[in-house]
């Protein structure tokens, strides 16, 4: 009988390959198949869930799922307002922004609500979470109406929870039907000359530029450090020579004797060059970490990292000529508004960066809270001392200095402007900065007009609105 | 007594939670109907055992049934409409699989039969040929009354009965050899050539029907079976070039096999077009991962093509994940392993070869059609026994069972007696 053993020996082996071809399958290649592009598997799979809503802090709708008609489509109520922060999810077009980063809740697949994990167990149709924003509608749309038209970024924060309160940018685009006007806004898009594309995808409050002056409330920091008087005066002739190196005031204007809050006032660049230089690269490297150069922002979406030079780590020396140039944020130095307004809020939070978020709740379909964002520091930035002296000098440039038209009646309001150049022959970057009450800060502002101009004349106007309609709702007491 | 019930009740215990954790539409009361029937059966069935003192493998009828059970709670999942009709034949199958166990007295009675067994399974090829009507690229079904018949599943059980006979009597011819060429000694061509004949008819037909699998299935049959008996190296030796040789011409000379093969040797080139089965099966078996993603969750059951039968494996892997899987794996093996012990122990020369042989036909079965939807081997669309869908291929499968459960209990029966006086001498 030896046949039949020989024969029930080659069919258990067979059995056994048969067992490692499933291995390979099921384990070995499963994610590849998943991600196979004729694989419809995840979006059938989605198609089972009713996405979650969407909401702003006081409840008003920015995205939901309606039943039209028997199926089921993505209503954006508020239009372009929240774009592209907000993103978009479709079968065509994939996912990005905040549609595509919260799926995990949307879809009640984090979290799971005994409810949910029975109905996802046995496929039955469920609901997926609903998320309730930070964001301020009221202040989002200011935010929004003012930059239309032109290109830039707004980012409001509450300085002391780190919850955004707006997050815009322009050009962006209308995510109701974006199926179908995706071609006409890619083709427009590609049509434009080469200086004038409108770059509509692009995170404007992410995209990375020089900060111009509005970097020198960082350079303060090393400057305080190195022991320096601020009652001191210097002698501001317009340029100085460090160096070797030739350091102009904007306009060659000259601004006379000025102590530490009338340079940061007026935005004089040869004081904060010189006394930069003094403090020494190692003070400035290590006040631009303490406000997260070269540090992961913690955030629901993808921020890239604020870099002093080129390279995306922090470097451990600087030359003298490219410390005088970081000292007033030209040379390398690159930031984010985003990254610009939480260097702000933890100016106005006495030095502490909280860490930022635009979740607020998540909401089970039964309304129940699952998830709740609590205040968390991120940062310490400053003594409070250093911070104090800090605002006391950005509420000079708004009553006597550059950021004058930031001011706003009864209200003291700490700015700083900026003007940076992005090289070649453009108009500059206009930034501005800005936190308000000076003394008990609600909200901390950063906004920038690609090749605006000046910082004071143009974006400081739109930072204003947005303080005035943020203190007349005394944000953070939600309504 | 015990055991046996609680096994049984174990099993039709996790066919009902199957049930239930599908949704049936109120219009299903039908099916849970014959659900219910088939549960009366299998306690019946067991209560049976125990009246008549049934003393055979105690392992393949449960291991079976549990196969079955899960069969049929897919076939609900993937198509409850054809799930009625599932339910029917197996509850006939397995009214007719203790038919076969307890009214044949002795199986060798069949042996007599082996030229009819012969003529039999050539003429259902031939009655499918002539007015079979085409399926899914293959003409291997035929219509009675509105059923549809599947003969290439009878010719199986026809086909075994007439090898068993046929190799029973040659046995000695075929081991020694009477004609010496070179080392070798071979059979003469008078033992050989019905057997040839055999070869070549049923394969020429299947190649003309396009059902390559089944033709597969038969090859590997006379060949094992053939190795099984003689136990000559020299057989396996032949088969090779001879199988080569067939694939070959049949690569050459049906459009449809070049197809399969290059589909097999690369789906991804058209997963959308040609490569459309066996990269839908991949998806859904790759998405079960390794739990599974929970009976009735899959994509699979409305993605991958003939879900109901050649592709059932693709849906229970992932609904079940490999966990599940390799279960049904181990079931499979279980039950032929056990049919090549029963081989093992039977009295009489007959008995050993039919149930090596019901052994290896369900081992092939299961291999070539499971290594087809996994893409070890080109895919060839045939039945997984007591899974997929299909009421021929259940009621011959029943049979089987029943006449490899016939020979355990004969032999069971036999050695006890013989155990018995031999305790009497002693005493």
């Amino acid at each position: 009988m030896r046949g039949v053993r020989q024969v029930a020996l080659g069919m258990a082996f067979s059995f056994f390959i048969l067992s490692l071809g499933l291995v390979y399958w099921q384990v070995v290649q499963a994610d590849t198949l998943l991600e196979n592009p004729s694989n419809r598997r995840l979006i059938l799979m989605e198609n089972r869930v009713t996405r979650g809503g969407i909401y702003d802090r006081n409840g008003e709708i920015i995205a939901q799922t309606q039943i039209q008609e028997g199926k089921k489509v993505r209503v954006y109520p508020k239009g372009e307002m929240f774009e592209p922060a907000l993103g978009y999810s479709s079968v065509k077009l994939g996912a990005s922004g905040l549609e595509g980063s919260l799926a995990d809740w949307l879809l009640g697949i984090k979290n799971a609500t005994p409810t949910q994990a029975v109905q996802q167990l046995f496929a039955l149709p469920r609901q997926g979470d609903d998320v309730v924003l930070t964001l301020n509608s009221r202040l989002q749309s200011i935010a929004y109406n003012a930059l239309k038209g032109k290109m830039g970024a707004v980012v409001a924060l509450d300085p002391r929870t780190g919850e955004v309160l707006a997050m815009a940018s322009q050009p962006s685009f209308n995510p109701t039907n974006l199926d179908k006007n995706w071609n006409e806004i890619i083709s427009q898009e590609e049509k434009r000359p080469l200086g004038e594309k409108q770059r509509p995808l692009e995170h404007r409050y992410f995209s990375l530029f020089p900060p111009g002056s509005t970097m020198k409330v960082v350079t303060s920091a090393a400057l305080l450090r190195s022991g320096i008087n601020t009652t001191d005066l210097y002698q501001c002739q317009g340029s100085t020579i460090i160096n070797g190196q030739v350091i102009r005031e904007q306009n060659d204007k000259a601004h006379g004797w000025v102590n530490y809050n009338m340079a940061l006032a007026e935005s004089c660049n040869t004081y904060f060059a010189t006394f930069g230089v003094q403090a020494g690269d190692q003070a400035f490297l290590s006040a631009v970490k303490g406000f997260g150069f070269g540090e992961k922002i913690p955030f629901e979406l993808n921020v890239p990292m604020s870099s002093i030079t080129q390279a995306t780590k922090n470097p451990t020396s600087l030359n003298t000529n490219l410390l005088a140039a970081s000292t007033f944020g030209q040379g390398e130095v690159l930031v984010s508004p985003f990254h610009m307004a939480l260097m702000t809020a933890g100016i106005a939070n006495h030095g502490v960066i909280m860490t930022p978020h635009l979740v607020e709740r998540v909401l089970d379909p039964s309304q129940d809270v699952l998830y709740e964002q609590k205040p968390q520091p991120w940062l310490t930035a400053l003594s409070k001392e250093e911070a104090d002296k800090i605002t006391s000098a950005m509420v000079t440039a708004v009553t006597e200095g550059t950021a004058a038209p930031g001011a706003l009646p009864n209200v003291q309001v700490a700015g700083k402007t900026g003007s940076a150049e992005p090289g070649g022959n453009v108009l500059t970057h206009a930034w501005y900065i800005a936190f308000a009450p000076a003394e008990e800060p609600q909200i901390a502002v950063a906004v920038i007009v690609e090749n605006g101009g000046t910082g004071g004349g143009n974006a400081a106007p739109i930072a204003r609105q947005i303080i005035q309609e943020a203190l007349n709702q005394k944000v953070g007491d939600k309504k | 007594m015990i055991q046996r019930l609680t096994l049984r009740i174990l099993i039709l215990g996790m066919m009902w939670i199957g049930l239930s954790l599908l949704k049936l539409d109120a219009g299903m009361s039908r099916l849970l109907w014959q659900a219910a029937i088939f549960t009366v059966i299998v306690l019946l069935g067991s209560l049976m055992e125990q009246l008549l003192h049934y003393q055979g493998d105690p392992y393949i009828l449960p291991v079976v049934q549990a196969i079955m059970a899960l069969g049929l709670v897919f076939v609900v999942r993937i198509n409850p409409d054809v799930a009625l009709h599932q339910f029917w034949w197996a509850n006939i199958g397995q009214l007719l699989f203790y038919a076969v166990l307890w009214s044949i007295r002795d199986y060798r009675y069949f042996g007599r039969f082996r030229y009819i067994w012969g003529l039999l399974a050539v003429g259902l090829l031939l009655i499918t040929l002539l007015f079979g009507s085409e399926e899914g690229g293959a003409t291997s079904s035929f219509k009675i009354g509105g059923i549809g018949l599947q003969p290439e599943e009878f010719v199986k059980l026809a086909l075994l009965l007439f090898m068993a006979s046929y190799l029973e009597e040659n046995e000695e011819l075929l081991r020694v050899g009477t004609v010496q060429w070179g080392r070798f000694s071979l059979p003469d061509w008078r033992t050989l050539r019905p057997f040839m004949i055999m070869i070549a008819f049923v394969l020429g037909i299947l190649a003309a029907q396009k059902s390559l699998g089944t033709a597969l299935v038969f090859y590997m049959l006379f060949v094992l079976m053939l190795y099984v008996v003689t136990e000559r190296v020299l057989y396996l030796g032949i088969s090779m070039p001879i199988f080569l040789l067939t694939g070959t011409v049949g690569y050459m000379l049906f459009r449809h096999v070049r197809v399969r093969v290059s589909v097999w040797l690369n789906p991804w080139q058209d997963p959308t077009g040609m490569g459309y089965q066996i990269a839908q099966s991949l998806f859904a078996i790759g998405g079960g991962k390794i739990l599974g993603t929970g009976l009735g969750n899959g994509i699979g059951a409305a993605m991958v093509p003939v879900a109901v039968s050649d592709f059932i494996f693709s849906v229970i892997a992932e609904e079940l994940g490999f966990a599940g899987a390799m279960a049904v794996l181990v079931l499979f093996l279980i039950v032929v392993m056990r049919a090549f012990a029963i081989s093992l122990r039977a009295k009489d020369r007959f008995g050993q070869i039919l149930a090596a042989g019901i052994g290896i036909l369900l081992g092939t079965e299961t291999l070539i059609i499971l290594a087809g939807v996994t893409k070890l081997l080109p895919l060839t669309g045939i039945p997984l026994p007591w899974v997929s869908y299909g009421g021929s291929s259940l009621i011959v499968h029943f049979i089987l069972l029943g006449v490899l459960l016939n020979i355990s209990n004969a032999t069971a029966v036999s050695s006890h007696s013989t155990k018995n006086r031999r305790r009497e001498y002693a005493t």
